[in-house]
């Protein structure tokens, strides 16, 4: 169809200077000439999470999304700086909401490279089944705020209501439902007794059995299909040109999964597959996360009954006990000058974490998080109790730039669609 | 005198309810029975209460006022909305509205949240086109209520006429024209956006509609609601014509904005699309109005589809029998369609006019075809 442009003496309302948009000079000017529209889809958007989206409409086609990301941005690396170590655990796990022990394990093991300790076989098979607890809690989330964004709200409410099941879990075995801070430098903070171990394997038979409903209402679903197949197809080659992580670049086809390339914890010891579709849609982005619930929980299943064979209580590593020994003795001996007995509000973990200083250098982890990779760097001076630098990359930061180029040429409809497929968590990325 | 012919005019064409307009039996004394006035008679002697009493009782005025009008509405309005969030509930594992009269399962609820709107402020926007944004949400009831005027329910009617389905269908296609008409007066980006997609929404199943509607009207031979009731005392209208059936069913749907088709308001794309920018009590009006379209929209397809009024006679309700068996069937239809709501999801703008504008508009020519050879055959 021939196009015919009219020049029209409009302009954008002068309110558009004062929002300092994040777009090049003249966009706005430019669509207001041409029959286009530019809308801003959140921050304060029923579909759209804290961030703001600038979409350019050619009709009902987006042309441009470009984000405006930083609504929630809390400033955690230099937050970070001013924090001891072990203050730093319940900071880094506060960006996302679910993945609480992925976020702590990356930082976690970043310490205990600079330290060079060996972590106890039980620690890491009790990490193992927490971060994948995690990991199918925060599927179960993305799912639930897929659904509503289709405007299921049934399959809003049923994974929601699963993932009630994860907390409690994560309450047993941490005291906390969401942010459990459970795993410290050296292990994890107390061992978990055979029976929150029995409770974890009947939470994966419970999730297994409704996600089996689950998938009756809403994953196939043929308005689901319909919505989600063919919708922002993004090929083999733009996955990695746009660095994609996670299950969004297996959704593409890249069979990568730092777990099975660079592994850590128990996962080397476990048999599990790393899931991957090749059709780089959104469905396939969604079914990529559905399939590795399964795998998660054939993980915990595994992890827990060898957890269970064997003996109980060696959950930290002997340097870190060792260190433990020394501080008990020296409060027997009345040695200690600053810290007195349990009358300390800071607690016993402070006695023996609170002057740990890391070795001058710079340590790197990567860790694979619910949502991707997650990159951790620690630079120490080698003096202070607290790191001279700390850098977080989260997954959600990392795919922003593959999510927006693939919103190009979808329908409006389509963002809540590609938003919910890419289960973007804003405060996971602004950090 | 003017007051007595109305007065008289009135009274000769009573509703005939038996608990109410007949003389009521009270005992029985030996041989004689001893009657009661029929309550419309009370104040039958009373200057101003007997002639307001004989109106409202009046054939015409009470198919308006009561059932299947307003107050019908006003009962589906108020029953549907909590017992969409119950069923809705039910399914998704929680309770739904409960703090607000716990024992009674917290059915007040709609009016508490009526109550709450109304002692919100109403805010007019300063782009908004004031007359227009505060008049289209009221008259956006003149096209809800002017198609009781030709929906009979049994014997209480309001017009009777051989044009009642066509004119029924053309009254309720206004609603849309209001819809977009308040999306343009809110000015807004995503009111415009809504607009545009009712339009699209609009055009997609309006057609289809009206070509199974006027399928069944062949395949009767009027478009007289009493014609098409009595034809269908046998056998339903949707074992005659399940294709036009099937049409009319999923082109309420799409009307009436239900899921999967909730597209023109859909909260997480388009914040309501056109009713974005409305607060307070208008804004309660206006979320009313799909659900009265919705009502109107069941009462057709009952009377096409599911024999309308015909059902067993119950005596001591009179003419209120048949009515209150067209209002059942409307109310099991719209409880259908607000169940939905559990199920689907929503589809995109494109995916749902396509269905509209394809196998929808074939399907009401099917529809149409069958109509056309069973009105030649005259199985009727």
């Amino acid at each position: 169809m021939k196009e015919i442009s009219v020049e029209l003496p409009v302009e954008p309302p002068v309110e558009v200077k004062s929002l300092f948009l994040p777009v090049p000079p003249g966009l706005m000017e430019e669509s207001y000439k041409k029959d286009e529209l530019v809308i801003f889809v959140g921050p304060q958007h029923g579909g759209s999470g804290h961030m703001r989206i600038i979409v350019r409409l050619k009709g009902d086609v987006i042309t441009e999304a470009i984000p405006d990301p930083g609504y929630v941005h809390r400033g955690m690396e230099k937050l970070a700086e001013n924090r001891l170590y072990l203050q730093n655990i319940p900071l880094l796990e506060r960006p996302a909401i679910m993945d609480c022990a992925n976020f702590n394990l990356g930082y976690v093991r970043a310490i205990e490279k600079a330290l060079d300790i060996e972590v106890p076989e039980r620690a890491e098979y009790i990490r193992t089944i927490l971060a994948e607890l995690c990991r199918i809690g925060t599927h179960l989330y993305d799912a639930g705020i897929l659904s509503v964004f289709l405007g299921h709200t049934t399959g809003f409410m049923w994974p929601f209501a699963m993932r009630e099941m994860i907390c409690e879990a994560l309450m047993r075995v941490s005291g906390a439902r969401i942010t459990a801070s459970y795993i410290v430098p050296g292990g994890v903070r107390r061992d978990v007794g055979r029976d929150v171990l029995e409770y974890i394997k009947e939470v994966t038979f419970f999730i297994e059995r409704k996600t089996k409903d689950f998938e009756k209402i809403f994953i196939m679903n043929p308005v689901t299909a319909a919505r989600l197949k063919d919708v922002a197809t993004i090929s083999k080659k733009d996955a990695i040109k746009y660095g994609l992580v996670g299950p969004f670049l297996r959704a593409c086809g890249v069979e990568y999964d730092t777990r099975a390339v660079e592994p850590y914890g128990a996962y080397d010891q476990l048999s599990w597959d790393v899931v991957v579709a090749d059709e780089g849609d959104s469905y396939a982005r969604f079914l990529v996360r559905v399939n590795e619930i399964a795998q998660s929980i054939s993980i915990i299943r595994q992890a827990v009954s060898i957890l269970r064979s064997m003996p109980e209580g060696n959950v930290i590593s002997p340097d870190i006990a060792g260190k433990k020994k020394k501080a008990k003795k020296k409060e027997e001996e009345g040695e200690e000058e600053e810290v007195k007995g349990p009358s300390d509000v800071r607690g016993k973990l402070y006695r023996y974490y609170g002057r740990l200083t890391l070795p001058p250098g710079e340590y790197t982890t990567v860790t694979e998080a619910a949502r991707g990779t997650v990159l951790y760097t620690i630079v120490s001076d080698g003096q202070s109790t607290v790191p001279y630098r700390l850098r977080v990359v989260t997954p959600g930061w990392l795919y922003l730039k593959g999510f927006m180029e693939s919103l190009k040429g979808c329908r409006l409809a389509d963002l809540q669609a590609v938003y919910g497929s890419f289960g973007y968590f804003p405060p996971e990325a602004d950090r | 005198m003017c007051y007595n012919e109305l007065l008289s005019m009135f009274r000769e064409n009573l509703v005939h309810i038996p608990f109410l307009t007949d003389k009521i039996l009270l005992f029985q004394y030996g041989g004689s029975a001893v009657y009661g006035n029929p309550l419309v008679n009370v104040f039958a002697n009373v200057p101003i209460l007997n002639f307001i009493l004989a109106a409202i009782f009046w054939r015409p005025l009470f198919a308006m006022l009561f059932i299947p009008g307003l107050v019908a509405i006003m009962l589906v309005l108020g029953i549907i909305i909590w017992l969409e969030r119950k069923m809705t509930a039910k399914v998704q594992w929680r309770y739904g509205p409960l703090e607000v009269s716990r024992p009674i399962g917290g059915i007040i609820q709609p009016l508490a949240d009526g109550m709450r709107y109304l002692f919100q402020e109403v805010i007019v926007h300063g782009e908004a086109h004031r007359p227009y944004f505060l008049q289209f949400p009221l008259i956006s009831f003149l096209p809800v209520l002017l198609p009781i005027l030709v929906i009979p329910a049994g014997a209480i009617y309001a017009i009777r006429t051989p044009y009642a389905i066509p004119i029924a269908i053309a009254l309720v296609a206004l609603i849309p024209i209001v819809l977009i008409a308040i999306g343009w007066a809110s000015n807004s980006k995503y009111a415009y956006i809504g607009s545009m997609r009712e339009v699209f929404m609009y055009f997609a199943y309006e057609i289809a509609m009206i070509i199974a509607a006027m399928a069944m009207v062949v395949a009767y031979g009027s478009g007289d609601a009493f014609v098409i009731v009595q034809k269908q005392s046998l056998i339903p209208g949707i074992l005659i014509n399940p294709f036009a059936c099937l049409v009319f069913f999923v082109a309420t749907a799409m009307a009436t904005a239900r899921f999967p088709f909730e597209i023109p308001d859909a909260d997480s794309e388009v914040v309501f699309g056109p009713f974005v920018e409305y607060t307070g009590i208008i804004f309660g009006v206006v979320m009313t109005l799909a659900y009265e379209k919705l009502y109107i929209l069941s009462l057709l397809l009952s009377i096409l589809f599911l024999g309308g009024w015909n059902g067993p006679y119950i005596v001591w309700l009179g003419d209120l029998s048949p009515a209150i068996w067209l209002f059942i069937k409307a109310f099991v239809l719209v409880v259908i369609f607000v169940f939905f709501r559990t199920v689907y999801g929503r589809y995109r703008l494109d995916q749902a006019v396509r269905a509209g504008w394809s196998s929808l508009l074939a399907l009401s020519f099917v529809s149409l075809g069958v109509g056309v050879c069973i009105a030649s055959a005259g199985w009727f």
